[in-house]
């Protein structure tokens, strides 16, 4: 068996190595500078004054609606930008946690926007820590709807899990096939929440917001206890099933949450370097998945992912290639826009490759985002201003495309907000590369594409 | 005075200061945290039980009475700050809806007194007069009850760096 292992490990590294760009020379730390020619910087906004800006970042998606909401991390605020002008992004509003001075943790973490009939929201995740106050505090939303007039902003509601105290990491904002608009969101627990948002923001009783529970089969008991560290959630025209791609920081999980009160497991991906693993996103016919680990080093890996959703098998351990801007560096977060894939990749900013054909990722572009020093990321304590001198873990953090344009924003935790264009790149829809019209970017009014209609609709 | 007696008025006088066991910080003690309001301060507090006949103060239902000891160094004069003259120590429950003024510090060492929550923040702000009936002032130090650091938090790991 050991034997075995080996052998399919180097057939991992093999297929790995095979699937990088290759004969790419990589460039002195020092020289990180600008981007590509194929990538134009459209705006940057230096949001905040310290050391720390941002984290995750979001885009609203209707045309008449051109705001930006940025989660302002260690600074414990939530701020919208108006980008009817999308050089010049105007900050129109910043709301901050109540007392921030008496608060500790990361604070405000991601953020998604959401619309239930006629009114817009936004869910602001928070992380607050041991001793500070709203340590059980996971989200704080607001109505939107009024915007640009922020007189009209108000706090509708805040989320709360006293029982895993820690706030919420990573949060999904879901159209599901049976109407209800479906908050999921991470916790210190070895499961995924479930809330329903028409609940949340109608006022209804609160013990009726969490309407299930996703179990993680794949955790990391080192880390935490066991519970996931984000996810994506698609529906698959295909099958008629709304699934749940989770990243359970042992491996990788997809459940099929049609019914979301009784949550179907059907097939992990786990094996050798799943440690850590950090974010799961599928092609939108769940053909293809592209995972990150969060560890030094470490690629993103390309799955295909047959045979487990055709139950052919109940796990996959080997990738078919995987893609790096940098071997030295680590990247984060990415949004699938198939066959392209936007990632913020830390200390290599803004990067983005395609999978036209997925067993040779092919990088489009990139603009390096981070003016830092390497391995001075993010670490340690707010004592020490989260300061490591070991940790990449800093520039960019989130990333988001507006489908409609192909605007392109990213957070970077050192430099604040940033926005693009790729050339070539005028917007996506689905249907335009054989597929079904979906991604992270929800059809609030009409729900999944190929799904039934629902009751109401 | 008996042998039995000495020993009593012996545990009487020792319940007042928890000991010290020179290994840092101990369940007794608070970090207290500085804001940008006061650079280059530094403090912390212990938690002392307040005076009783009975060597450790309670409540009738039971909760500790502490008096808190705070050590500052680095603080500026309160009027730096604004239209301010001392600086007033509160505590408040974790989600700051009580709030109780102990009393007034400064630099070296106060002790300050009574606070019997169960978990709490120690806030210092400063004020405009040593008896506001209210936080109104900027806060400069603040710190958690030990108590209040019993969570389940010590495995959490979106706290070892930010993933």
């Amino acid at each position: 068996m050991r034997g075995t292992l080996v052998v399919l490990a180097l057939c991992g590294i093999t297929a790995t190595a095979a699937a990088q760009d290759p004969g790419v020379a990589v460039r002195p730390f020092d020289q990180k500078h600008g981007g590509s020619s194929s990538v134009q910087l459209v705006a940057h906004v230096v949001t905040h004054p310290g050391a720390w800006k941002l984290s995750d970042i979001e885009i609203e998606q209707d045309p008449g609606r051109p705001y930006v909401y940025a989660s302002g991390f260690t600074n414990f605020d939530a701020q919208i930008y108006d980008i009817q002008d999308p050089s010049h992004p105007k900050k129109i509003y910043d709301w901050t946690i109540e007392n921030p001075e008496l608060h500790r943790g990361i604070g405000a973490m991601d953020g998604k926007y959401f619309k239930i009939g006629k009114r817009y929201y936004y869910a602001q995740s928070y992380q607050f820590m041991q001793g500070s106050p709203d340590q059980d505090l996971g989200a704080v939303i607001f109505d939107v709807t009024g915007l640009p007039d922020t007189s009209k902003v108000k706090v509708v509601a805040r989320i709360s899990f006293p029982e895993a105290p820690g706030g919420f990491h990573n949060t999904f904002a879901y159209k599901h096939s049976d109407g209800r608009v479906l908050y999921i969101a991470t916790v210190n627990e070895p499961y995924a929440l479930v809330y329903d948002l028409g609940k949340v923001v109608s006022g209804a009783d609160t013990s009726t917001w969490l309407v299930g529970k996703i179990p993680n089969p794949t955790p990391f008991k080192q880390l935490g206890s066991g519970g996931y560290h984000d996810f994506y959630v698609g529906y698959d025209p295909a099958t008629h099933q709304d699934k749940f791609y989770g990243a359970g920081l042992g491996g990788y999980s997809v459940w099929d949450i049609s019914d979301v009160a009784n949550p179907k497991q059907m097939f992990t991906i786990t094996g050798l370097g799943m440690d850590i693993a950090h974010t799961f996103t599928p092609s939108p016919d769940g053909h293809y998945a592209v995972t990150e680990t969060e560890y030094q080093y470490t690629p993103l890996r390309v799955w295909d992912l047959t045979d487990g959703q055709n139950g052919t098998t109940q796990n996959l351990d080997l990738p078919i290639s995987a893609w790096t801007a940098d071997w030295r560096d680590l990247a984060h977060n990415h949004e699938v826009r198939w066959p392209y894939v936007f990632v913020s990749a830390y200390e290599d900013g803004f990067q983005v490759f395609d999978l036209k054909d997925p067993l040779n990722p092919h990088t489009d572009g990139y603009y390096y985002t981070c003016e830092c020093q390497h391995e001075h990321g993010f670490g340690g304590t707010p004592d020490n201003g989260w300061e490591s001198t070991v940790s990449v873990e800093q520039g960019a953090f989130g990333v988001d495309v507006r489908n409609y344009d192909g605007l392109i924003v990213l957070s970077d935790m050192r430099t604040g907000l940033w926005l693009f264009r790729l050339d070539g790149f005028k917007g996506w829809n689905g249907h335009d590369y054989g597929q079904a019209n979906i991604s992270s970017v929800q059809d609030y009014d009409h729900g999944p594409e190929g799904a039934p209609p629902h009751a109401g609709q | 005075m008996t042998g039995l007696t000495l020993a009593l008025v012996a545990l009487v006088a020792g319940a007042r200061l928890p000991a010290d066991t020179g290994h840092g910080p101990g369940p007794y003690d608070i970090a207290l945290f500085g804001t940008s309001k006061v650079p280059g301060v530094v403090a912390h507090a212990r938690l002392v039980y307040a005076p009783s006949p009975f060597g450790i103060a309670v409540t009738a239902d039971g909760r500790a009475r502490y008096d808190v000891q705070i050590t500052a160094t680095g603080l500026p004069a309160p009027s730096t700050l604004g239209p301010y003259t001392t600086y007033v120590v509160w505590a408040a429950t974790p989600d700051l809806t009580q709030w109780r003024r102990l009393g007034s510090m400064s630099n070296g060492e106060t002790t300050v007194g009574h606070v019997d929550f169960n978990k709490f923040l120690i806030v210092i702000t400063a004020e405009k007069t040593a008896t506001p009936s209210a936080r109104a002032g900027p806060t400069v130090l603040h710190g958690t009850s030990p108590s209040g650091w019993l969570q389940t938090f010590l495995t959490h790991p979106m706290f070892r760096g930010v993933y």
